[in-house]
């Protein structure tokens, strides 16, 4: 994703506030790991991490939890090998990253054509030399991190623009996708990934709904 | 985003562990400090795997001289 010069307003040096840094992370976090898997630096700098804040959610504090401990005995090698076994699209991959598979999207309606409106809405364009299609949760995910983080000369969104951008393209098929991939046979060090994914998906779908 | 964010909001976000630094840390620098060490791996290796005149080559010229 890349912001289009002049539709977003530029703000420098604006920071965070903790809780939005802690979301734009996490979106980060997910989107590497379903874009390809983890390399030893990422797989060593999750193991290094503290638990979250107590109290915590249950859910996200245990996968959280959960991922630190199997990335610190995890290597990349293998981790690279279940990526390939989850996701490697020679005919049809064992898990579908595209959200439009979930939504059951059909041909003449289909998810990307609304998801790319509305990127481009919020001064979002995918990279020019992307090669995946708008609805692969990568993707979607990234973009999210965009939104609320801000970047590349833009402003973070407004929390109203997450949530709408959040609950058209995101949750409708995030659940089932993190439960398949949860569920899937070849599925071990991502079975944590997507308890890290579903809990974290809920937890931004209530908070959306407190606005 | 100030006036549309609730404090309700915020609190939810901040009990739920969010705030910390754990998950932060862990990742917010991650995909620079990746690159960057790819691109020094793939320098080190290119200056590995490169062009070089060893005896077997230096063998291989002599064949070619006329």
């Amino acid at each position: 994703m890349s912001a289009r010069a002049g539709i977003a307003p530029v703000a420098l040096h604006r920071t965070l506030a903790p809780e939005e840094a802690g979301r734009a992370s996490l979106y980060a976090l997910l989107a590497r790991l379903i874009h390809a898997a983890p390399d030893d630096a990422l797989l060593y700098r999750i193991a290094q991490s503290a638990p979250l804040d107590p109290p915590g959610d249950a859910a996200l504090a245990r996968a959280w939890e959960e991922l630190v401990a199997a990335s610190s005995v995890m290597d990349a090698d293998a981790a690279g090998e279940e990526h390939d076994a989850l996701f490697a699209t020679l005919g049809k991959a064992a898990v579908s990253r595209y959200a439009g598979y979930y939504t059951g999207a059909s041909a003449v309606d289909h998810p990307r054509v609304r998801i790319r409106a509305d990127l481009a809405a919020l001064g979002l364009a995918p990279r020019s030399d992307a090669t995946e299609p708008e609805d692969h949760f990568g993707g979607l995910l990234e973009a999210m991190r965009v939104l609320v983080a801000g970047g590349a000369g833009r402003a973070p969104a407004t929390i109203a623009e997450q949530r709408r951008f959040f609950e058209a393209h995101v949750d409708p098929a995030a659940s089932r996708f993190f439960a398949a991939l949860a569920s899937a046979q070849a599925s071990n060090y991502y079975r944590k990934v997507a308890a890290l994914g579903a809990a974290f998906v809920a937890l931004e779908s209530q908070s959306f709904s407190m606005d | 985003m100030k006036d549309t964010q609730s404090n309700h909001r915020r609190n939810f976000l901040l009990a739920a562990g969010l705030g910390g630094a754990g998950a932060v840390a862990a990742v917010a620098t991650g995909r620079k400090a990746t690159q960057a060490r790819d691109k020094q791996a793939s320098a080190k290796e290119a200056a590995a795997e490169g062009y070089r005149v060893t005896d077997h080559v230096r063998k291989y010229y002599k064949t070619t001289e006329v």
